[in-house]
């Protein structure tokens, strides 16, 4: 009885993992979510720098390109089929959530320290919306925005 | 006297221009290409192009002095990227221009060297070297 189960298990797995299979291996614009997955890091790195510099009035502007980029991932992944669409949307709400607390927080008495630790919840947030995406699209959240960095320190 | 009416007779020395084109990598924060090379004494026509279509981040091309980046860089974050017209750090500087603009600027080439440019309101990341020969 316990043999005969075992193919049906065995299918049942491989739908399974049919399913969980990384749907961007199948993505109908994945240059352009890359492209949107770079553009929320490097926005969400601008946050921590103003937040470092005390540059408080600055964030409702990075709070503004934080959308920018969020709503350049919708584009990206509108023609994807409805369930991933869906669960995509639901964790970018919550990180655009997240990044207008810290906007919001930067309106009343800023404080860099609690900032700080909110701008830690917002890359967790956003950390769990890239999981949805295969590794070769998403940006390493520890590079610095720009490509180039510039000149050599002898030029400095 | 001879020395002067010689020097009445001499054909000025023809100008040179060189034109120069440099745009962001997009919505990226870069310069491309990031190192530029013109000769000493050439009038330069540089054309910044902002490429962005998603951020609306506002970008310029603004040129130093060898040895001064690290100044112009805190310049541009004390001034929030606008930098005061009489700025002595300044070669020359592009005006500021929104995703799909392109603005230009003209200056004469400094003596040789090697002379860093940034992007005034990003001059931690959009950083490149204009390279004047002799």
């Amino acid at each position: 009885m316990k043999i005969k189960r075992i193919p049906a298990l065995l299918a049942t797995i491989g739908v399974a993992l049919l399913v969980a299979s990384p749907i961007a291996a199948q993505l109908k614009s994945p240059d352009d979510v890359k492209t949107a997955l770079r553009l929320l890091v490097q926005v969400s790195n601008d946050f921590k720098r103003q937040i470092t510099a005390k540059n408080f009035a600055r964030l409702p502007h990075e709070n503004m390109e934080y959308h920018e980029a969020a709503d350049a991932l919708r584009a990206a992944v509108k023609d994807e089929p409805a369930a991933f669409k869906n669960k995509a949307e639901t964790r970018l709400k919550a990180a655009v959530a997240e990044y207008q607390k810290i906007s919001d927080m930067s309106a009343n008495a800023p404080d860099a320290d609690k900032l700080m630790a909110e701008h830690a919840k917002a890359v967790a947030a956003m950390n769990a919306l890239f999981d949805l995406f295969p590794a070769d699209l998403r940006p390493d959240p520890n590079t610095p925005p720009g490509r180039g960095r510039g000149p050599a320190p002898a030029a400095n | 006297m001879l020395a002067l009416l010689l020097g009445c007779g001499r054909k000025p020395k023809p100008e040179q221009v060189v034109d120069l084109y440099i745009e962001s990598d997009g919505d990226f924060l870069d310069f491309l290409p990031d190192t530029l090379t013109c000769p000493t004494g050439a009038r330069v026509r540089l054309t910044f192009h902002h490429a962005g279509k998603i951020i609306s981040a506002r970008h310029d091309w603004v040129l130093t002095y060898p040895g001064r980046l690290q100044a112009l860089t805190k310049d541009c974050l004390d001034h929030d990227g606008i930098l005061p017209q009489d700025d002595p750090l300044v070669i020359a500087t592009t005006p500021l221009c929104d995703k799909g603009q392109t603005v230009m600027v003209e200056f004469i080439a400094p003596r040789a060297g090697d002379y860093p440019f940034v992007c005034g309101t990003h001059p931690e990341d959009m950083r490149g070297i204009l390279r004047i020969t002799s």
